[in-house]
């Protein structure tokens, strides 16, 4: 058989570079077989969107402390994978911490005092959030959910779920570093995904191959602020509200992206920890702490 | 320890997160399998059928998105003919060949497919043509598939005692069910299957079958997959009712245990317990005192009413166990025998008296084959 070339199909979603790999006749192909891919992310982008009013996210938002906000199967679907996240990581990762974003603002590049911090972390705790099998409601006015935690990890599964329907064997989902594979390259062998060097944007630190499963990777270096010399990255602790400072960057490879990417933001919350937790979870990882030193392990 | 079962735990909810999952997908690679059946039943000690069946099935996938299958049949029957009663001795033997093939296309769509098919069965006095189309269609999230099916087989008998000519059966099938994924290690499926059958649907070898020539069947199948958590063992249950309108209402369970393990092995038991009544037609073995068997009693050639002494339709219960070893050879490659024991009697049936005067009637099946994939 003879293979077909491998054409990148690349467009920009959830603030991030992404891009379609796979194999097809000609680039007018793949790029008619990529839409059904680049429409999917594009539709839980809108969905899940904070900026968008009429979104269930700012649905669930603006009846905060009031009423009951009915949920549609995948919404409640997210809700209960949401659960499984904060049980399993000890509380660390809570979908209700994005209102610590109101007092980090990255661009001025200041740390917020406690002061700040206090009155944001009585509206964290997804504990206290009420759900019912097809509603939710939040207890206090302010609270807000926020999708950004696995969101495009997400979105990355099922962006490859409807190339794979469509027939598509080999190939892979990158949103922003985060990937799903369809399958390995037409000759059999595995991607080679490089590994950002979390201290040089252009450069890379190690590849891992990638056949099939997802590998996803968090980083302090996506949105960071530097003050005083000590750096403070995106990922916050919800019950601190500060930022995890232990680790650079973390990558996971796991049967789906959303699980990846959900062990790689854990083990950046567990700080020191967060290696036992990785080995516990008997996946192949790379991980760079804040001295640079690699710790990495190859999968069961 | 608790890291181990929180990370099992977030995988495990993310696999039940809809639509993360890859939809159904045309075979990736093209398979040909070669199998052999060597089936035998027998009746205190008589053996009565013997069937040698090699077969052969080729699946080839298209250009990603079509799959087209092909399978050949050749059986060799050989033993004594059905006989009435089990009281009447003297049976014939037979030796016959039956060679059937059938070649289906399936395409693939996102979320459905679409499946063709249409084959030939032929021995010496019964030709069968028959044809089929379904089709799947799944759920956004994949996690709900509907299927749909129609289906025609056309019959033509030419008995070689010319008691018929030319007679003709005609049948019309029609399925719909749903598979839904319940959790993420359950899989639950309902299938309802009605066939409307017109024709000629006595035993041409035997005296006294009249049967009617509308039959109508109707089937209820329930499925219930389930998957135990470590290691890959899983349970397949399934339930299946069905009635006809010569009066025949059977119910079949069976479970089965797949057990992978070490070094490629797979090993999978089943047990299948079935209970059936007799038809409204089927006569136990009382015969005309003037006549003699197999004439049941007051019977008169005039008589067009429907009879039968086929052990078949009589009211009965049956016990199958059997065992599947399978083996991977390399990543491309599998080999399995699988080994079947069925014991049927008149005094198993659940749910009411079993039809006096059956002989028990007991059969095992041998399966062996070779699947390669390239």
């Amino acid at each position: 058989m003879v293979t077909q070339p491998v054409y990148a199909v690349r467009f920009a979603a959830m603030a991030s570079d992404c891009e379609v790999m796979l194999p097809a006749p000609d680039r007018a192909a793949a790029e008619r077989l990529a839409r059904c891919a680049i429409d999917e992310v594009r539709r839980i982008e809108t969905k899940y969107s904070r900026y968008r009013p009429d979104s269930i996210v700012s649905r669930i938002g603006a009846a905060a402390g009031r009423e009951w906000v009915a949920l549609d199967a995948e919404t409640a679907g997210l809700l209960g994978y949401a659960d499984a996240l904060f049980q399993s990581s000890g509380g660390r990762f809570d979908i209700t911490s994005g209102v610590l974003r109101r007092a980090w603002d990255f661009r001025a590049a200041r740390v917020p005092d406690d002061a700040e911090l206090a009155p944001l972390l009585e509206l964290i705790g997804w504990d206290q959030v009420q759900r019912r099998p097809d509603a939710v409601r939040l207890p206090r006015a302010g609270m807000e959910l926020d999708f950004g935690g696995f969101g495009k990890e997400y979105a990355a599964d099922r962006a490859a779920a409807m190339l794979a329907a469509q027939g598509v064997r080999h190939g892979y989902v990158n949103l922003g570093g985060d990937l799903r594979a369809l399958g390995p390259q037409p000759d059999g062998s595995p991607w080679r995904i490089g590994i950002q060097d979390p201290r040089d944007a252009d450069g890379i630190i190690a590849s891992l191959p990638l056949a099939s499963g997802a590998l996803a990777t968090s980083g302090d270096y996506e949105r960071f602020m530097e003050v005083d010399g000590q750096r403070h990255c995106h990922i916050l602790d919800p019950r601190t509200g500060r930022s995890c400072g232990h680790w650079r960057s973390v990558s996971v490879l796991a049967p789906l992206t959303v699980a990846a990417g959900s062990y790689t933001t854990i083990a950046m919350l567990k700080g020191e920890a967060g290696l036992d937790f990785l080995d516990g979870c008997g996946l192949a990882y790379l991980a760079i702490d804040r001295h640079g030193q690699v710790f990495k392990r190859e999968a069961d | 320890m608790a890291a181990i079962k929180h990370s099992d735990a977030i995988l495990l909810a993310a696999l039940a997160l809809p639509g993360v999952a890859l939809a159904e997908n045309p075979p990736e690679q093209a398979s040909l399998s070669v199998s052999y059946l060597d089936y035998r039943d027998w009746q205190q000690n008589l053996d009565r059928i013997g069937v040698r069946s090699p077969s052969v099935e080729l699946v080839l996938p298209l250009a990603g998105k079509w799959a087209v299958r092909g399978a050949l049949v050749s059986d060799t029957i050989s033993g004594a003919s059905t006989r009435y009663h089990t009281a009447v001795s003297g049976a014939s033997h037979f030796k016959e060949k039956r060679n059937a093939g059938d070649l289906s296309i399936t395409r693939y769509f996102a979320r459905a497919s679409l499946t063709v098919d249409a084959g030939r069965s032929g021995e010496n006095d019964y030709v069968s043509r028959f044809a089929s189309v379904r089709g799947t269609v799944s759920s956004a999230d994949n996690n709900t598939t509907w299927l749909a099916g129609i289906g025609v087989a056309n019959d033509t008998i030419n008995p070689v005692n010319l008691i018929v000519e030319n007679e003709r059966k005609h049948s019309t099938e029609l399925m719909a069910g749903v598979t839904q994924v319940l959790t993420q290690r359950d899989l639950a499926q309902a299938v309802l299957t009605h066939v409307r059958g017109r024709g000629y649907f006595s035993m041409p070898y035997k005296y006294v079958d009249q049967r009617p020539r509308e039959h109508d069947q109707d089937t209820i199948l329930l499925r219930w997959n389930h998957a135990f958590g470590q290691h890959g063992v899983a349970s397949r249950a399934s339930y299946r009712y069905y009635r006809d309108s010569y009066g025949v209402r059977a119910h079949t369970w069976q479970e089965e245990v797949v057990t992978p393990l070490s070094n490629g092995w797979t090993l999978t038991p089943l047990a299948r317990v079935y209970s059936q009544s007799a038809a409204d037609f089927y006569f136990d073995p009382v015969y005309d005192r003037r006549l003699g068997p197999p004439f049941p009693p007051g019977f008169s050639f005039s008589d067009q009413r429907p009879r039968t002494a086929d052990p078949r339709l009589a009211a009965f219960g049956a016990l199958s166990l059997g065992l599947k070893v399978e083996k991977e050879i390399g990543r491309n490659a599998s080999i399995d025998l699988r080994y079947e024991r069925y014991r049927q009697r008149g005094a198993w049936r659940l749910f009411g008296t079993g039809s006096p005067g059956l002989l028990d009637f007991e059969a095992r099946s041998i399966v062996l084959g070779l699947t390669v994939r390239w």
